[in-house]
């Protein structure tokens, strides 16, 4: 069982190898290697999360060199529990990807790129979820911001590089600050192994280690874009292509959140923050969420309330007590899932109408009832409406809120209520925008055009490939047109049937988590506990 | 454990060189920031080796308490691997925005700027209002007018062919197709 | 229990596929379930009545202690016979209501019986969070039934406003639940009533939010606005909604906790209060209105207040009182819904000013009305009659406040006659002055439901005797008082029956003043509280844009301060707080005099990188920095890192400078000075931080660290270089991750040149080309150059410059001695490679050399000879290279562990003992992807760039010519 541990990681690159090494031409093989690894990857984390849960901690040293020599990976129940939700999510996205045909537009370039990418993606995020140190744990960072990078700016168009731009320095940013974190652990304990760093901080004056602490927090807040550091966040992400973007939304933030809470509980407990993450949890649900109450672009908009719903788990984090982390774990689980399916919905209605600006959406409850529904139950999932799995996270957090009683709780219960009342008020607006008034080509479009999405981008070729573009000609590929600046031509394309289903299994995955709830707030409670003792991970790595 | 205070000292140029030319808008000088501020964190995950010493190679007669402490070695080569992945991409980014625009700056995002120039006409409106109460639509009417000028300068100005339409009901509700005149609001209106 | 509730929900789920194929029709299936529901808890009577109850429950959450449990007692059974019994009805309505080819019919049927289904799960659910769950789902799909007509924007605007204000308190209640369920320990309702916790400001706190939420629902004031507005519903939705089942969830929640909580301290004077304030302004409100369905909504806002009242006064008779006035309530609010809606369909408005002489052309509907109206103005014998005589004797007999609320109760029920003679006087009597109305006939079947509710409201008057058991049962919570009142038609003059008929004659009176009486209302009216919603909305989207336009500046070097700010703030916090440097020793000054002269110099370069303009220049400097901290390694004793250090170096610098070539020579870039300023304090602070806190923390070191005890493993093992080892034993593992990042770098780099997409031509001017020539380029621009022509690799010679490259960009001694060290240089390579764990080197170093050797022959001899000497396509190596490293990695699997290492010794002729080792090949991997990623970027950011600018130049040779 042990040895499955490193497989997560390694199979996407031995994939990833394989998919750059036999060129672009094939195509079907690389759909085969990436749906196959990714299949296999996930049937790993779930036998890895049975077997966390039955047996504690699975360590494996690689090569055998037990700590301080060498590299520590570590699934306990937290880490198996999010590798099998990413798993299943990287599964559904890259299926939904290829409906969108992401590999296909590929077809001139020298290499294949998105496949690649995308497999190393997982592979890093699986890398910081495993890591049992803090090297191993930049690494990881690394592998997945590098993937990241490449998947942000996939087509090089202006708007992707100039959000690109934003991401990429702020992300460098941050791991010159991990790195220095390192540094300054390092000196500290002449270790950066998570289990005797966990020994031996509790020797080093507390100034210090609090100092530790302020360092990689900075870190970790950034990565999960927690309120001060968050503004990078809805600037970068919504300009990328839909399947990629539903996938960072999902996962990558919930990286820092998970590194977060292991850096909290396993290296810091006593919860010496826990009233500036309240504040930090306080700002960001209030501050995140209203700036979703101010945009009009769909995805952006989602972007913000990803940055606003970051600050349940915080808070969950910030009670410090089991029922906290507890609720906090199930968030994160369900808000992977959620996020992720309101993107590719989002990228769906990208698709058929071309555009994701909530001016010029409207009457898709009518023109797209399928798709209606399948905006609809995941937005009230992220609503919290009961009985999704929103509600099971709130309850779980909420409940523990009540229980821990002081003033400071109470505040933040509040400041949770609110959040969930504008994320309903913000999906609410979606509704009314996209789907519910009267089809917009009756509205004023004021001379508007039809700005290049996705599905567009590829139908000009300028100066640096062959033939010349003429602007303002009006060209189409497949049924999707662009207009020049005066027109608006409004055409709609078929969905693609696997986008559709990629998207009906991620609301099913969603809804899985209400059918199941028993055993997922069970083992996010146990989860908890085994987080909150210390013992069993400690034990587990250096041994009793 | 002591440190060089010369590491610490020439870190801390480094990195501070780095950080001012991390924040400016040239990637160009970014990428810069990011090699020099690169190398002087190296150098601060280098003095966690504590005393310089004997390289970690281990002929016959190295004392191997004499040996510098290789980990953070292995730390840095990591992160310089790291570095030099880095100053490939944002090299390709740099190439690939001035062959887009010209240039290698990065421009505000347009969205965030769309929402600041809402908030001052949604402010501004409202300050109006207040300043005109009681005295009749007509009194404002050309300061608004101005004001919408405004906005539609600087909407042209932006290049981006969306709107920042002064009625907050718009964009909560949707407005109605013009051809349908009577909501039903004004049905459930007792009055 | 469980099986009913789901069966609403999955009849739902078919409604759209039966509603397309039968048409309305489709709705007598639709109210199958809540007529089985109906059914069943008709079953139940039995035990009910006797004190009883039947429960089921199921585990659902186990870890938050909440369970599917599900209970039918008294109070339970009342909402089951309205919410199952007139949601049966209502479906049956709708059959008649909606002409066949109604758009969105389906949709429509399903959301009603799945609002069917919630409500029954709401009245039945014993746990508070299952109670919950229900009341969300049913405010969700109201929601979807107020904005049923969603295209026009008033019915989007009511929907809104019923979905957040009924969200506001139902939050509210969530959190009063939550607090709640933690005093009581248990989230089991018939659990907390049993044995309710002591009152104390939690509890208090506890019962006032979950109040919040109940008086939201029913539509107390003065969150009372969104209940006439979501009267842009259609008919059937209004009577069901919005009379008989869900405004009802309030009064249901406060008569269910009432028992156990009307004691604690703001339970009475909240409910007492707000509902008799309710009950009079929406009785006042009703009697200006002219929309029939705005005077009934208003009459449910003011009947809503009184039931408050009842249930939240918590005594016996009150509570006896409560339930028979919910039962009588809806029976009469729902068919007078229903008829409206048949007036509406059969006149084609609901206007009472042009509605004129309905009553004779469609004398059963009034008949229908009548009874039910006369039931609302408590006429004997009616259920209305029965009810409010209890509710006027209980209140009589109770305290002052008791009283004052009875007078003001009064003033409200004169009220309600008032508004009943207005709706039956304005739906059907003939209006001098106004024509009679254009109607057409009504079928029984429309008319049915309506008749039979105002049936029940005529039977259970003088039949109360039936009815009584089961108001009893619930009344039994309370304690039993000295006299507890009876249910009965009649109990002889008294009282009561005065009050009744105070209540009658001043009804009478208001109605006759009725034009006076709409003139003072309307020159009265109070800001209304619908406005302030509108505002409130309004207030919360301006500060949303005055937060996010503040917060969210867009702008990349904030973004990068910020985040420097924040590491500062937090090191600066810890450090003021808690003065980790006491007792730190000082650090040494320099190592050796050599680590000063280094450091002097490096800083030197580093700082003329600030002021520098030029890019080249800048790169240089930025290369030399690098350099610098190499020699600085080297001093600290690192040679393989200082190794590394160099190679990484020359390679990034060498590819900036080609990049750059391609850019404008000056930054162009100006600053503000207090920017200038700024940035620069910000940046040194870090720094300067970031360096105490090496230092603080090196001082407080008191374990050994983790290295040594490699230098001893590998000394243990005979090895001799540690760093090599560590990188391809010890931690091999990120070795691999190192080499991933730089396998998608590479990726990443060819992606964005080779890119094919663009989203029409750059916007302002393309790049000048640095006159059509550069030293990479074309030879003269006599040359034709066809755009397909670059692309293709001309046949091979020697030196293949030969052919593609102008002759004065040449230089054939350089390209010879390209060629000629090309080799030297692989084999130095591969030498690198093997001597790791022994020599510094490695892998890495090895594959940075041999990248080194293919970018000499790329300066040397342009991108054909890159061509000639890695004809392979991008990525084939990085590749080849990842796949090796983590295969090998992988085959360590067999024996239990990734990574494993295996070493094979053997002798070989000429070379002597040989051993080979898995880590070996491990490195190979290693060295064929950096090789390969060396290559790649080389000829992406050389070969690739050169091409594009070959054919730019191309093309505007070409169009030169057509000129």
């Amino acid at each position: 069982m042990n040895a499955l541990v490193p497989l997560p990681v390694v199979l996407p690159l031995t994939a990833c190898g394989l998919s750059m090494f036999i060129g672009p031409r094939l195509r079907v093989l690389h759909r085969l290697i990436g749906i196959g690894v990714l299949a296999a990857v996930l049937a790993v984390d779930l036998v890895l999360l049975v077997g966390a849960d039955r047996d504690g901690p699975l360590v494996v040293h690689l090569g055998d060199f037990a700590p301080p020599l060498g590299v520590t990976l570590v699934a306990d129940r937290l880490a198996a529990l999010m590798l099998t939700v990413s798993g299943a999510v990287t599964l559904i996205v890259l299926i939904y990807a290829l409906g969108q045909d992401m590999v296909d537009r590929e077809e001139r370039a020298p290499i294949a790129v998105f496949h690649p990418a995308y497999l190393v993606l997982v592979s890093g995020v699986s890398l910081t979820f495993l890591a049992g140190d803090l090297v191993t744990l930049y690494v990881g960072f690394e592998i997945m911001l590098m993937a990241s990078f490449v998947l942000l700016t996939l087509g090089g168009t202006e708007p992707r590089l100039r959000a690109g731009s934003t991401y990429v320095v702020v992300s460098l940013v941050s791991s010159l600050v991990f790195l220095a974190g390192i540094a300054v652990a390092y000196a500290a304990c002449g270790t950066a192994n998570f289990a005797q760093l966990a020994v031996r901080l509790s020797d080093v004056p507390l100034g210090v280690r609090t100092l530790i602490e302020a360092l990689l927090l900075t870190v970790f807040g950034v990565k999960a874009a927690v309120f001060p550091v968050a503004a990078w966040l809805p600037d970068s992400y919504p300009t990328a292509p839909a399947p990629v973007t539903a996938v960072f939304a999902g996962l990558l933030t919930k990286v820092g959140v998970y590194s977060i809470l292991r850096a909290e509980t396993l290296l810091f407990p006593g919860n010496r923050l826990s009233t500036l993450l309240m504040a930090i949890a306080f700002a960001s649900l209030l501050i995140g969420i209203l700036g979703a109450v101010a945009q009009t672009d769909l995805k952006r908009l989602l972007s913000f309330t990803l940055v606003s719903h970051i600050g349940f788990m915080l808070y969950g984090l910030a009670l410090g007590s089991r029922g906290g982390i507890g609720g906090a774990i199930v968030y994160t689980a369900h808000h992977i899932t959620v996020q992720t399916t309101l993107f590719l919905a989002a990228g769906l209605l990208e698709r058929r109408y071309g555009s994701t600006d909530l001016t010029r959406l409207g009457g898709a409850a009518r023109t797209a009832p399928l798709l209606a529904a399948l905006w609809f139950v995941p937005a009230m999932n992220l609503a919290g409406i009961p009985p999704l799995s929103g509600f099971l996270g709130k309850l779980g957090l909420m409940q523990a809120g009540a229980a821990d009683g002081g003033v400071d709780t109470y505040v933040l219960l509040a400041a949770c209520a609110v959040a969930s009342l504008l994320t309903l008020y913000v999906m609410v607006k979606v509704w009314n925008l996209a789907f519910w008034r009267a089809t917009p080509s009756q509205l004023p479009l004021e001379g508007t055009v039809l700005e290049d999405t996705d599905d567009t981008d590829d139908t000009d070729d300028t100066a640096d490939a062959d033939g010349t573009a003429d602007a303002g000609q009006v060209r189409s590929v497949g049924a999707v047109a662009v207009a020049p600046a005066s027109a608006c031509v409004r055409t709609t394309v078929r969905v693609p049937y696997v986008m559709i289903g990629a998207t009906v299994a991620a609301v099913l995955l969603g809804l899985s988590y209400t059918v199941l709830a028993t055993p997922l707030a069970g083992l996010a409670d146990r989860s908890a506990a085994e987080l909150l003792a210390r013992t069993p991970y400690v034990e587990a790595v250096l041994g009793p | 454990m002591t440190v060089s205070l010369t590491l610490l000292i020439c870190a801390v140029v480094l990195t501070a060189v780095g950080a001012v030319l991390l924040h400016t808008r040239s990637l160009t000088r970014v990428l810069m920031g990011v090699i020099v501020c690169g190398n002087g964190v190296n150098l601060l995950v280098l003095a966690t080796t504590g005393r310089a010493g004997a390289p970690p190679l281990l002929y016959p007669g190295v004392a191997h308490a004499r040996v510098t402490d290789p980990l953070p070695q292995a730390i840095v080569l990591t992160a310089v691997v790291i570095t030099l992945a880095t100053t490939a991409f944002v090299l390709a980014m740099v190439y690939r925005s001035s062959q887009l625009t010209g240039t290698d700056f990065v421009q505000d995002d347009v969205e965030d700027r769309r929402v600041v120039l809402r908030a001052e006409i949604a402010e501004e409106r409202a300050e109006l209002r207040e300043r005109h109460r009681g005295e009749g639509p007509r009194a404002w009417r050309d300061e608004r007018r101005e004001q919408r000028r405004r906005l539609r300068a600087d909407r042209a100005f932006q290049a981006r062919a969306r709107d920042a339409p002064g009625d907050l009901w718009d964009d909560i509700l949707g407005a109605d197709p013009p051809q349908s005149p009577s909501p039903a609001r004004q049905e459930n209106d007792p009055r | 229990m469980t099986f009913l509730v789901l069966a609403h929900f999955v009849v739902a789920l078919c409604a759209a596929p039966l509603v397309r194929r039968a048409g309305p029709r489709a709705f007598i299936v639709l109210a199958l379930p809540p007529a089985a529901a109906l059914l069943w808890a008709l079953c139940q009577w039995g035990t009910v009545t006797g004190g009883g109850a039947s429960s089921e429950a199921w585990t659902w959450i186990e870890a938050y202690d909440v369970d599917a449990a599900f209970r039918l007692d008294a109070l339970a059974l009342v909402m089951v016979l309205l919410a199952a019994g007139i949601g049966a009805l209502v479906l049956l309505y709708c059959g008649s209501y909606f002409a066949p080819g109604t758009r969105q019919l389906g949709a429509f049927g399903g959301n009603l019986l799945a609002f069917a289904g919630a409500m029954l799960g709401l009245v039945l659910a014993d746990d508070l969070m299952i109670l919950y769950l229900f009341w969300e789902l049913t405010t969700v799909l109201s929601f979807l039934l107020i904005g049923y007509d969603s295209e026009k924007r008033g019915s989007r605007r009511s929907a809104l406003q019923a979905l957040t204000v009924t969200m506001v308190g139902g939050l509210a209640m969530f959190v009063g639940f939550l607090m709640l369920g933690h005093a009581a320990g248990t989230y089991r309702i018939s659990r907390i009533l049993e044995s309710p916790p002591a009152a104390d400001a939690t509890l208090s706190a506890a019962l006032v939010l979950i109040l919040v939420g109940a008086l939201a629902k029913s539509a107390v004031w003065p969150l009372s606005m969104w209940l006439p507005n979501a009267m842009a519903a259609p008919t059937p939705v209004s009577a069901y909604l919005h009379a008989a089942a869900m405004v009802k969830a309030g009064v249901y929640l406060v008569a269910r906790l009432a028992p156990a909580f009307a004691d604690v301290a703001p339970w009475r004077p909240v409910l007492l209060i707000l509902g008799t304030a309710t009950m009079l302004l929406g009785g006042w409100r009703a009697l200006r209105l002219n929309d029939l369905k705005l005077v009934l909504a208003y009459g449910t806002v003011s009947q809503l207040g009184f039931l408050i009242v009842l249930a939240g006064d918590g005594t016996y008779n009150t509570g006896l009182a409560a339930v028979t006035m919910i039962l009588g309530h809806a029976l009469f609010k729902a068919p007078l819904f229903l008829v409206t809606g048949i007036v509406d369909h059969a006149a084609g408005t609901r206007d009472l000013r042009r509605l004129s002489g309905v009553g004779r052309t469609l004398p059963w509907v009034a008949v229908v009305a009548v009874v039910a109206g006369a039931s609302m103005v408590a006429l004997v014998p009616l259920l209305g009659f029965v009810a409010k005589e209890a509710a006027f004797e209980a209140l009589w007999h109770g305290t002052v406040a008791e009283r004052w609320v009875l007078a003001l109760i009064v003033v409200g029920s004169a009220l309600t006659t008032a508004y009943t003679l207005r709706f039956l006087w304005g739906a059907f009597a003939r209006k001098p002055g106004v024509a009679d109305s254009a109607v057409h006939r009504v079928g029984p079947l429309f008319l049915a439901p309506p008749a039979l509710l105002a049936l029940a409201s005529l039977l259970l008057g003088p039949g109360i005797g039936w009815a009584a058991p089961l108001f009893e049962a619930y009344a039994a919570q309370y304690t039993l008082p000295a006299h507890p009142y009876h249910l009965a038609l009649w109990h002889g003059f008294g009282p009561a029956l005065g009050l009744s008929a105070l209540a009658w004659a001043g009804g009478a009176v208001l109605f006759a003043g009725r034009d006076t009486v709409a003139r003072l209302g309307r020159r009265v009216a109070w800001p209304k509280a619908d406005e302030a919603f509108g505002r409130t909305v309004l207030g919360v989207e301006r500060m949303a844009l005055q937060v996010t336009g503040a917060v969210q500046k867009g702008s990349l070097p904030a973004y990068v301060a910020t985040v420097l700010g924040v590491m500062l703030a937090g090191l600066l916090a810890v450090l003021l707080t808690d003065r980790p440097w006491h007792g730190a020793p000082a650090p040494r000054a320099w190592d050796t005099p050599w680590q000063a002269a280094v450091a002097a110099l490096t800083c030197a370069c580093a700082l003329m990188c600030l002021v520098v303009q030029r890019r080249m220049k800048a790169a240089v400097l930025a290369g030399l920095t690098g350099y610098g901290t190499a020699l600085l390694y080297v001093v600290q004793g690192a040679p393989d890192l200082a190794l590394t250090q160099f190679g990484v170096e020359t390679v990034s610098t060498v590819v900036l400078v080609l990049v750059l070539r391609r850019l404008p020579v000056h930054f162009g870039e100006t600053l503000r000075s207090w920017r200038r300023v700024a940035s620069l304090l910000l940046a040194l602070a870090s720094s300067l931080v970031v360096a105490c806190a090496v230092w603080i923390a090196a001082a407080a070191r008191t374990a050994d660290a983790a290295g040594a005890a490699m230098t001893e493993e590998t000394a243990h093992h005979g090895l001799k270089d540690v760093v090599a080892t560590i990188l391809v034993d010890f931690r091999a593992w990120d070795t691999m991750g190192e080499s991933a990042v730089l396998a998608v770098a590479v990726l990443g780099v060819t992606s964005l040149l080779y890119v094919h997409r663009r989203q029409g031509p750059a916007p302002g001017t393309p790049p000048a080309l640095p006159g059509g020539v550069t030293a990479w380029s074309l030879a003269t621009p006599a040359i034709e150059v066809p755009p397909k022509y670059r692309q293709t690799a001309p046949e091979r010679s020697w030196l293949t410059a030969g052919d593609t490259l102008a002759p004065e960009h040449r230089s054939v001694v350089f390209e010879v001695i390209a060629r000629l060290v090309f080799h030297p240089i692989l084999m130095l390579s591969v030498y690198l490679l093997l001597c790791a764990e022994n020599l510094p080197g490695g892998g890495f170093v090895g594959g940075l050399v041999a990248g080194v050797a293919l970018m000499i022959r790329y300066l040397a001899g342009g991108r054909h000879e890159l061509d000639a000497a890695a004809p392979l396509h991008p990525g084939f190596f990085t590749g080849l290279g990842l796949a090796l490293s983590t295969g090998i990695a992988l085959i360590g699997l067999v024996d239990g562990t990734v990574l494993h290492a295996w070493t094979w010794h053997g002798r070989l002729p000429l070379i002597g003992d040989w051993h080979m080792g898995t880590a070996v090949l491990f490195d190979l991997g290693v060295y064929l992807l950096v090789l390969g990623g060396v290559l790649d970027i080389v000829r992406a950011l050389g070969s690739k760039i050169d091409q594009q600018t070959e054919r730019r130049a191309g093309l505007a040779l070409a169009r030169e010519g057509e000129r």
